[in-house]
């Protein structure tokens, strides 16, 4: 489970760890679908859909993001 | 709202800085002299050597200047081996440099450019006979490296009927810089130099008309030169002495350096890197110092420091992928085949125009399916779309003649004139072009 809280200016902190992070907004609305327990197909599938995008495209660019979250520890 | 790429930075205190936050900065450089790099791209295709012939000649007029102000015979020869594509020979001829060639392959390069024989200096440790004669023929100036090279030059010069034959000797001392270039000619120190004028007019046929030295690449103390021209200067004197001849002029080479970012060393260019007047100074001031007689001619080799700055490497994102450690990986189209001296230093890199996100720790890869292939270790990059056109600079010295036809064509190569117009000045390579003198055995027919 994602415990980031994030504010107004796209700042993440993880309590737990007392680590802060950097978000932009897309990072923002994919950690929020991550606390909602969206798998990562779903989130694709969303935001390729939002922004009228290929989710080919989209898919490399949440499999980026994923693996980084796993690099910080914000996600198993 | 638009879609951007998701990022995520750790928020690290130790990253801020009076200096502003790397997280933010980007380096954008759209056009070149007025050229759009996406035109340049469109037109020519990617990757592309472009090179900047307003550059080549503010850089010629800078150095030019700097000594001609301070010193009253001063001629620069175009070291052909930092880049010998004819356009940029002819534009350094144009501007009133004459030749400096390595090899029997660069002395016929200039001669097809037009370039006299009597307009090219000839150095380099290999002289087969063959291009001797040649030379010997068309009046270039020899300048010697070893002791067999002497008794080539006599034979040759004798079995052209040669009565006098003028040459230089090229040294090498200790300037007081690390490394020491010490494989090139005849060392002053332990008196081999002195030793060779001496063999020089033991033979009888040749004569002490030049000295040389090339005492190292990228030289970012003015004041070796300094010691490397009151070192030859005596000599000169010594020479002028001992057999009552006029040695004419000194060269003292090349190894000036450019804006570059050499490896592992911390400083910025802007602080490290002399200016042309600094070397000016130093090199004229010691000759000033140490002339007895007639002030000799004074040639220099000035390649890097006039070339490097006017080239540029364009290239374009190809793929992106998150490597184990963190970083993020950039697959783009050029690699160290076309950039041999990324080994030694470390490249800046433009982007076309600025991207959405946080900046994050990088790697730049090219196309070559070797683990060598890198461009940039550590850099701080935005996220970058495929096709993104990144500017390496500064590249115009050393990379282009040392780039390889390994396992990707070469590509096109631009110059692009003073009036901001670009012309294709070298064709890329193609499989006709690469296989053109392979010869398959027969009995594998």
């Amino acid at each position: 489970m994602v415990e980031m809280v994030i504010d107004e200016n796209n700042i993440g902190y993880i309590p737990s760890l007392g680590t802060s992070f950097q978000l932009n907004e897309t990072a923002k609305e994919i950690i929020l679908m991550l606390k909602q327990g969206k798998s990562k197909d779903e989130i694709v599938e969303e935001l390729a859909k939002k922004y009228n995008k290929d989710w080919r495209e989209v898919f490399i660019d949440v499999t980026d993001f994923m693996e980084k979250l796993k690099i910080y520890g914000v996600i198993q | 709202m638009e879609y951007q790429k998701p990022t995520i930075n750790k928020v690290d205190f130790r990253l801020a800085s009076k200096y502003g936050s790397p997280l933010k900065e980007q380096r954008i450089k759209g056009e070149i002299d007025g050229v759009p790099v996406k035109e340049l791209v469109e037109k020519f295709g990617s990757p592309l050597f472009v090179f900047s012939q307003r550059e080549l000649e503010e850089k010629y007029r800078e150095y030019k200047t700097a000594f001609s102000s301070r010193y009253p015979n001063v001629q620069f020869w175009w070291s052909y081996k930092t880049n010998y594509l004819d356009a940029i020979c002819k534009i350094f001829h144009k501007l009133g440099s004459k030749a400096e060639v390595v090899s029997e392959f660069e002395y016929q390069k200039a001669r097809r450019l037009g370039v006299e024989g009597r307009d090219i200096i000839f150095n380099g440790p290999y002289k087969p006979k063959h291009i001797l004669r040649q030379a010997l023929q068309e009046g270039a100036m020899i300048h010697i490296d070893h002791f067999y090279e002497i008794n080539d030059i006599e034979d040759v010069a004798r079995e052209l009927g040669l009565k006098e034959v003028g040459v230089a000797i090229r040294c090498n001392m200790n300037t007081g810089v690390y490394p020491q270039w010490s494989r090139f000619g005849f060392n002053i120190e332990n008196g081999e130099a002195y030793e060779a004028v001496k063999r020089l007019y033991k033979g009888g046929i040749l004569k002490l008309v030049g000295l040389h030295a090339h005492i190292g690449t990228f030289m970012l103390s003015s004041s070796a030169y300094r010691v490397e021209v009151e070192k030859l200067m005596r000599l000169k004197n010594w020479s002028e002495n001992q057999f009552g001849v006029e040695v004419e002029y000194i060269d003292i080479g090349g190894g000036f350096a450019s804006r570059n970012r050499l490896k592992g060393v911390y400083q910025p260019p802007e602080v490290i890197v002399p200016s042309p007047d600094e070397y000016a100074e130093a090199v004229t001031g010691a000759i000033y110092d140490n002339y007895q007689g007639k002030l000799p001619k004074l040639y220099l080799e000035t390649g890097r420091a006039l070339v490097d700055e006017a080239g540029y490497l364009l290239t374009s994102v190809f793929a992106t992928k998150r490597l184990p450690d963190g970083k993020k990986g950039y697959v783009v189209d050029a690699g160290v085949n076309l950039l041999y001296t990324a080994f030694w230093y470390n490249f800046e890199l433009f982007l076309d125009k600025r991207y959405e996100g946080l900046n994050e720790p990088s790697q730049v890869n090219g196309p070559l399916c070797m683990n060598i292939d890198v461009i940039a270790e550590n850099v701080m990059l935005p996220p970058l779309e495929r096709g993104t056109i990144m500017t390496i600079w500064p590249v115009g010295a050393y990379n282009y003649p040392q780039s390889m036809q390994f396992i990707q064509y070469r590509p096109r190569v631009v110059l692009i004139d003073t009036n901001g117009t670009p012309h294709l000045s070298r064709e890329a390579d193609d499989l006709n072009y690469v296989v053109e003198k392979e010869v398959v055995p027969d009995y594998l027919k």
